[in-house]
Formats: structure tokens, C-alpha cells, sequence
């Protein structure tokens, strides 16, 4: 069943079969998983890279072949993390939560925008999801790759990935009137989906210890993806001084992200054609702010107001 | 055109935790009213819900449960002390910590209230920056905004 994946080599391969899973460092490459009887061959172990960075390796996600149909998925294993985030000077407790991804996984089972997968006990208990895979890329780098410079993406290709991002935020509204969080919001946790066309969030096992607003960070993660998608890129202040860009000395302290002081959300200083209730709405998450959005519902209403106002690219 | 004065009663509730802003609103509601009679105070802190998705096993959940609701009593306790210390008829005070699944510990705070018949309501601010509020929130100021049917002190 399964040497049809793997290399041709002598004679018949030896498998190690795993129904326990607790230990997800000694499952590797070419090991099968037994979970409810289905067979799965394990592949690589999955990496996540961000900012530039070495992919990290994440010992507990593996790529593995569905050995009924050969369908690929990820399958993500039981692993108990707890840790301090940092978020510019702020710091709060997450840790990953197994139960949580798997109960969104079936909240969201039938949605265009979340990534589709059940989940399932292993011999221990451990709770096992099993992810289809997504064709596509990461939202952020389909973005960094478009070439135009920004007036052009702003009127051009922007309304169109703006829509598209709007269904997003629908989406965790969504699931913040389930009571649950995504938990990690980030501009490379939507996938765009290659044979439909739709932007899917992807990774729902973190958690955070929220204090009063149970989804503000959430709203912070829609914040960074939103100010990142109408600047086409992150706009760092570092940058702008190396360029002698003529807005430096127009800035002022209001006009940084409030969690994270070197990047400009004031984009019309930037971008001058920057419309009026877009750039109030990036303002919102500013340091000069009076008012943030509580909910994904405010910030939704403007953003349909601001999108109406948009000429729609023929 | 004339309406109806309302009444108020004497009767306060603080909503506290373990912060030195609560220990100062208990503070100020004993320097305030301690010894002068007549108003009846309850020390109020709504133990939320252990997070199922934290722990690990069930065990671990009601172990982390079973010490935090001790660790209240304490806590509580030692509020009660500094209002009979500056005067408070022992039968004029008492403590609260009912149980609740609390999302929002502002909308609990509120309706615990609501099911009781206090009319001023006191917090402590907790002097979070600005970038902590658009984080994490803030109790005292959700109170201050959504608060009906009483008054509010916030003691800083």
C-alpha cells in the first residue's frame, strides 16, 4: 500500500507503524500513523518561515499521505507549548490548544475562507487534526510579488485583494460569535487558495490568556494585515529616512502603529491618494488613536462604506 | 417639567481582584464610610471559568481551579478586614465570589450587580497604557461605558 510513495530500492521496506503519538519526535519520515484505522505515510516535517527568517521546523506537524487515496495532508500532533508573547513591549501568555483547532475545524468545515480538515484521537487520547492541504501561497508573498508600483496597485489590483480580505474578517466574525478566537492573525496565515480563488486562514491552535477584550488581539492581528495590504508592504520609518523620503519630516508620534512604533499607519502622508475614510480607518490602530474598534462588526462597517466608495476596476 | 427623584440606597459593591487598585478602592471605601453607619458593603470577585483549552487534562484544570478559588477566599478575606478595621459593623459587610464563564469580566462584574440590589459600584483603575487597553482592554473603563441602573466609582 504504501511503497508505491516510496523510492524503489531492494527488497521490501520496513515500517514503523505508530497508533501512539505522544511522542511526535520519534515519528518520521516513512513511518506510517494509524489514526481510526486509517493509514497515513509520513513525509517531511513541516516548516514555517516569516520575515525573512530559516524556516523553522515544526516537529509536531508532518506531511503525510492519506494511504486510501493518496490524498496529502498535514497531520498536526498533540503539543502542550506554553509561552510569554511578545508583541512590541507588551507581553501575555499563549500556549496551543489541540481542542481548540479541532472544534473549529468542525465549526468551520463547510467555510470558503478557513482551511478544511477533522480531527481524530490516537490510541492515547492525544487529538490528532488532519488538514487537507492548500494549494497556494501566503497572502503576503502574493502581495510583495506584485510589481506595479503602489498608485497603480492602489487603484488597481487593491479593491479586489481589499474584497477578498473583507470576506476574511467575516470570517473570524464568524467565529468570535461562536465564542472562540483565531488566536494567531497574521498576514501569512491566509492562504490563497490556487484553484478557487479564495483566501483561507489557516492555523487556529494558538491561544492567548485574554484579559477584558477577549478578541482584541485578534483585531490588532485584522489591524497589521489590513494597514500591510493598503501599503503594499509594511512602510518602516527606518526606510523612509534611508530613501529621504519627502514625508519624514511631516511624521509625527500619532502616526506609527501603537503596538508597533516603526511602522507608519498614516499611509496618506505617504501616499497622498490614499482616500479619507481608508486611512481613518488605518488610524484606528495608530498611536494617535482616541477610539479602537471592539469588534470585527465596527471595523467591517467602515470598511464597507470605504469600499463603496471605490471605483471597482473594470 | 417635573420627574420622579429617584432613590438610591446605601448599599456599595466593590468588585476587586488581587491588584494594588483594588486593595486602593477598598482602601478608599473604608477611609470614606468606615464608622459612619448605615450603608452596606459587599467585596465582590466573580471567579471566571477555568479556560478548558489551557489545560491539559481535566485534573490539571480543577487542581488550578481549586487553588485560585482558595487563594480568593484569602484574598477576599483580607478586603473584608480593612473595612471592620476602619469601622464597619461586621454585619454590614460581606464577601462575594460566585463562580461564572466570563468572556468579559466587566460584563460579569455588571451582571452580578444586576442581580443584586446595590446601587454604586466601585473599581480601581488599573492605569494600563494605551497600547495595553487596545490589547487587552480594560475592565474599568468597559464598566464605565456599559454600566446601567447605578452609579460607578473608579479609585485611582
Amino acid at each position: 500500500m504504501a511503497s508505491r510513495w516510496l523510492p524503489k530500492g531492494d527488497g521490501l521496506p520496513h515500517f514503523r507503524i505508530h497508533t501512539d503519538t505522544t511522542e511526535f519526535f520519534g515519528v518520521e519520515y516513512g513511518d506510517i500513523v494509524v489514526l481510526d484505522g486509517v493509514p497515513f505515510l509520513i513525509r517531511h516535517n513541516a516548516k514555517e518561515g516569516r520575515f525573512g527568517l530559516d524556516d523553522e521546523v515544526k516537529f509536531w506537524v508532518k506531511r503525510a499521505i492519506d494511504l486510501r487515496n493518496g490524498d496529502r495532508k498535514f497531520i498536526k500532533m498533540v503539543f502542550h507549548e506554553k509561552f510569554m508573547a511578545h508583541v512590541g513591549s507588551l507581553a501575555f501568555e499563549c500556549f496551543r490548544s489541540p481542542g481548540k483547532e479541532a472544534r473549529i475545524l468542525d465549526l468551520v468545515a463547510t467555510h470558503k475562507n478557513f482551511m478544511h480538515g477533522y480531527s481524530v484521537k490516537d490510541e492515547k487520547g492525544n487529538i490528532i487534526r488532519i488538514i487537507d492541504l492548500i494549494s497556494g501561497i501566503p497572502l503576503s508573498r502574493h502581495v510583495q510579488q506584485i510589481e506595479a508600483d503602489h498608485q497603480d496597485y492602489y487603484h488597481g489590483q487593491f479593491p479586489a485583494i481589499l474584497d477578498q480580505f473583507v470576506a476574511c474578517i467575516e470570517a473570524i466574525r464568524f467565529l468570535h460569535d461562536h465564542g472562540e478566537k483565531h488566536g494567531d492573525i497574521r498576514r501569512d496565515h491566509i492562504f490563497i487558495d490556487r484553484d478557487t480563488g479564495d483566501y483561507r486562514w489557516i492555523d487556529f491552535d494558538f491561544n492567548y490568556r485574554h484579559r477584558e477584550n477577549i478578541y482584541g488581539y485578534d483585531l490588532f492581528g485584522l489591524g497589521n494585515v489590513l494597514i500591510f495590504l493598503a501599503g503594499k508592504g509594511d512602510i518602516l520609518i527606518q526606510d523612509l529616512i534611508e530613501q529621504k523620503h519627502p514625508a519624514v519630516g511631516t511624521l509625527g508620534q500619532d502616526d506609527v502603529g501603537i503596538i508597533f512604533n516603526n511602522r507608519i499607519v498614516n499611509l496618506q502622508k505617504i501616499f497622498p491618494y490614499v482616500s479619507d475614510s481608508l486611512n481613518r480607518i488605518l488610524m484606528h490602530f495608530s498611536k494617535g488613536a482616541n477610539w479602537f474598534y471592539e469588534n470585527t462588526a465596527q471595523l467591517l462597517d467602515d470598511l464597507g462604506a470605504f469600499r463603496q466608495s471605490l471605483t471597482i476596476p473594470s | 417639567m417635573v420627574t420622579e427623584e429617584r432613590v438610591f440606597n446605601k448599599n456599595i459593591l466593590i468588585a476587586v481582584d488581587d491588584s494594588d487598585n483594588s486593595r486602593r478602592a477598598v482602601s478608599y471605601v473604608a477611609q470614606m464610610l468606615g464608622g459612619v453607619g448605615g450603608f452596606k458593603v459587599a467585596v465582590l470577585h466573580v471567579l471566571a471559568e477555568a479556560e478548558e483549552d489551557y489545560f491539559s487534562t481535566t485534573e490539571e484544570k480543577e487542581k488550578w481551579f481549586s487553588q485560585y478559588a482558595k487563594k480568593v477566599g484569602a484574598m477576599l478575606e483580607n478586603y473584608r478586614q480593612i473595612l471592620l478595621q476602619a469601622g464597619f459593623d461586621p454585619k454590614d459587610v460581606s464577601v462575594r465570589s460566585p463562580v461564572r464563564y466570563c468572556p468579559s469580566m466587566a460584563e460579569c462584574i455588571l451582571a452580578e450587580r444586576d442581580t443584586t440590589q446595590y446601587h454604586t459600584l466601585v473599581v480601581g483603575r488599573q492605569g494600563l497604557s494605551r497600547s495595553e487597553e487596545f490589547l487587552f482592554g480594560s475592565v474599568s473603563s468597559k464598566i464605565v461605558n456599559h454600566a446601567k441602573n447605578c452609579t460607578v466609582w473608579v479609585v485611582e
